[in-house]
């Protein structure tokens, strides 16, 4: 059996899928040989970008390393390699009493991935994008040679790194800080909106707290638009807890882990059944308010729960459709898309809203910008296009742009805020398709 | 606990399981040839579960120096050392290829594990664990060099486990089936036959903790391997496996 690296790689939305070379090794030797006998690379960690972002003519797995390199117990400062994963550095970090500084909504992303994607969290308005609290990071560019890139050492390359979506090199390790903690729990309220102008004033009332997000029932129409539940939570101290969890505030119980055992076929998921599943989620909340204590699991990663969750969409995949307006213009323009989504009938599972805050200017390759917003997941069918490039263009009249990170479809014009990337030798499909395609479509 | 092959991701994978289910090993003597990747290894541990360990190298293909490992003591030798070579077909008649695949998997290493199980026998306690192959099951025209090396391999193991059985030394034989390791990258493996290192380090630990004496990674394996043994020579010969 002669090696054939090449093979059927898709990331987490199952669409696009693409034959391609992908090969992994833990040898920075080998990962040199790698860039330098292939033309256009590009870095892959645990496949959990939604798109085309990590896809490319030949990709590099960071699954390989996988190790960690130090950890400063004093100090919550942590060094390991990119392909570790989110959860795995809170696995040894939380029973030591810290906890990441920023988190997407998913622990299985790697280390790298939450670098070149700049990731976000509910505490965006709060405390900024990952790249706040990463120190250094070591990256392999073109030539092979590996460089630390921080604030005071190439820093130009650090920064173009930062969200850049793979596109300058090959992240091979970082070092970050972690925030200190005294549980493993959330003090959580959850606070039903009836609209749109309810969510938002809530939003600005909840500024005070640390995390804050909102799930959307994205299907109403009328005066009911923006139909939601509001979650703000802080890190819950020890003695606010209840007392079966006082004894070992840092430790959460083993939890059953369900997984999706087959492709859900098309029809699962149509209008009616997101309805009634949106009907069933929000009607679970009966109050008005909920005040509880959560394990931090469940807080920022109830999806996580069930593994290959993406498997409900079906074989033909989502796409998950992530923009954010500019604050002034926010709630008209939410209402809009909202109304658009609504008229389409295409339901969205899973609709988000958060509040960003002021990005950082330095991060000039980050996605947020001060303002609002959504993130909606579509299953693939053959109306979407028309559906994307109707909220594109709304997205676009108000100023807005839409994250790269999830995005497969969208506008060039809406995604190519992109700067200092330009390589000939990292180069992703998405990259692609943005340069060469203008008109979206 | 020894590890012979620490660079091996399965063994990698075992020792991280075994120190998550709270195993506790005063230290984990890490056998290498690749010192870089294996000092990663013993930093990641050190992280992860305070682990001490120390690396020692081991090149099969060179001279030993036994005096090196005098001062080891363990009570727990895991041994993945393997070198799958070029398959039967493009390195049969390569003697290189031969003589390195039977050192590497079978002649070089056995004295290695003697000279541990001589310390396990003289302790009468402790445990011996052999990745071998299910290569070794049945010669196929494939990789029969490989097959035929883990064929030894596993009838020392078998019989070392028959020899230390009332010396109270344990020996289990591991029968992996394809996979997902740096040895396989690349080959077209059917998805439902291989197992990821995670899969088999869970298997091999409960292996461990069963005191089994033979275990396959994958329990379909057991089933295909049966069948493979069981097919009669006159028809075997005339298959392309």
């Amino acid at each position: 059996m002669k090696p054939n690296f090449v093979q059927k790689v898709t990331n987490w939305g199952n669409f696009p899928v693409v034959e391609k070379e992908m090969k992994s090794d833990d040898s920075f030797d080998k990962i040199k040989d790698f860039i330098l006998t292939h033309n256009e690379v590009i870095a892959r960690g645990n496949g959990r970008c939604y798109g085309d972002a990590s896809l490319g003519e030949s990709i590099f797995s960071t699954k390989k390393l996988n190790k960690f390199i130090s950890f400063d117990r004093l100090n919550g400062i942590i060094e390991c390699e990119s392909g570790v994963l989110l959860s795995e550095v809170l696995e040894i970090s939380v029973p030591q009493g810290y906890f990441l500084y920023v988190t997407p909504g998913t622990k299985f992303v790697s280390v790298g991935g939450a670098i070149a994607s700049d990731v976000h969290g509910k505490n965006h308005h709060a405390e900024g994008c990952f790249s706040e609290y990463v120190i250094e990071f070591k990256l392999m560019i073109e030539n092979g040679e590996i460089i630390t890139c921080s604030r005071e050492e190439n820093s130009e390359k650090f920064w173009a790194t930062i969200g850049g979506m793979g596109l300058t090199g090959i992240i091979l390790s970082a070092k970050f800080k972690l925030k200190n903690i005294e549980s493993a729990y959330i003090r959580q309220e959850s606070i039903k909106a009836d609209n749109l102008d309810e969510i938002f004033k809530l939003f600005e009332e909840s500024e005070n707290w640390t995390y804050n997000v909102a799930w959307i029932d994205c299907l109403q129409t009328g005066k009911n638009i923006g139909k939601s539940i509001l979650m703000r939570g802080e890190h819950a101290f020890p003695h606010e807890l209840p007392q079966n969890l006082k004894e070992k505030p840092l430790r959460l119980k083993k939890k059953f882990e369900p997984t999706v055992p087959f492709y859900f076929p098309g029809f699962v998921l149509n209008k009616f059944t997101v309805k009634v599943f949106n009907l069933l989620y929000f009607k679970k909340q009966t109050k008005k308010e909920i005040k509880n204590i959560v394990d931090y699991e469940t807080f920022f990663y109830p999806l996580d729960v069930v593994n290959d969750w993406n498997k409900i969409y079906g074989k033909s995949g989502f796409i998950q459709y992530q923009m954010v307006i500019p604050k002034e213009k926010g709630k008209e323009g939410m209402k809009k898309i909202l109304e658009t989504i609504s008229r389409s009938g295409n339901g969205s599972f899973l609709a988000v809203l958060k509040l960003f805050g002021k990005n950082n200017p330095e991060a000039y390759n980050s996605f947020p910008m001060e303002g609002y917003t959504l993130a909606l997941d579509f299953r693939v069918n053959s109306k979407l296009k028309m559906l994307i490039g109707k909220l594109d263009d709304i997205v676009q009249e108000f100023g807005g742009r839409i994250y790269l990170t999830k995005d497969s479809m969208s506008k060039s014009s809406l995604t190519n805020y992109l700067r200092n990337i330009q390589n000939s030798k990292f180069v992703s499909l998405q990259h692609k398709r943005i340069i060469n395609n203008n008109q979206g479509s | 606990m020894i590890v012979l092959g620490s660079t091996s991701e399965v063994a990698q994978a075992f020792v991280e399981k075994a120190l998550q289910e709270g195993e506790k090993f005063e230290k984990i003597y890490l056998f290498t040839s690749n010192k870089e990747t294996t000092e990663r290894f013993a930093r990641h541990i050190d992280v992860k579960f305070l682990q001490q360990s120390e690396i020692i190298e081991l090149d099969l293909t060179k001279e030993i120096d036994y005096n090196v490992f005098e001062n080891i003591n363990s009570t727990l030798l895991f041994c993945a050392i393997g070198y799958l070579g070029e398959g039967t077909k493009e390195g049969l008649y390569d003697n290189k290829n031969t003589q390195r695949i039977i050192e590497i998997n079978y002649s070089k290493l056995i004295p290695v594990i003697n000279y541990f199980a001589h310390k396990f026998e003289n302790r009468r306690s402790g445990t011996i664990i052999g990745l071998s192959s299910v290569a070794g099951d049945r010669g196929r025209q494939s990789n029969f060099i490989y097959g035929s090396a883990k064929a030894a391999f596993t009838a020392y193991l078998s019989g070392l486990r028959n020899y230390l059985f009332d010396k109270k030394v344990h020996v289990i034989t591991i029968k992996p089936g394809f996979m997902a390791t740096k040895m396989t990258e690349g080959l077209p493996l059917n998805p439902k036959l291989t197992a990821s290192p995670k899969q088999a380090a869970d298997c091999i630990y409960k292996a461990f903790k069963k005191q089994k004496n033979i275990a396959y990674v994958l329990p379909v394996w057991s089933v295909i391997m049966m069948i493979i043994r069981n097919i009669p020579e006159f028809i075997f010969k005339k298959l392309k496996l």
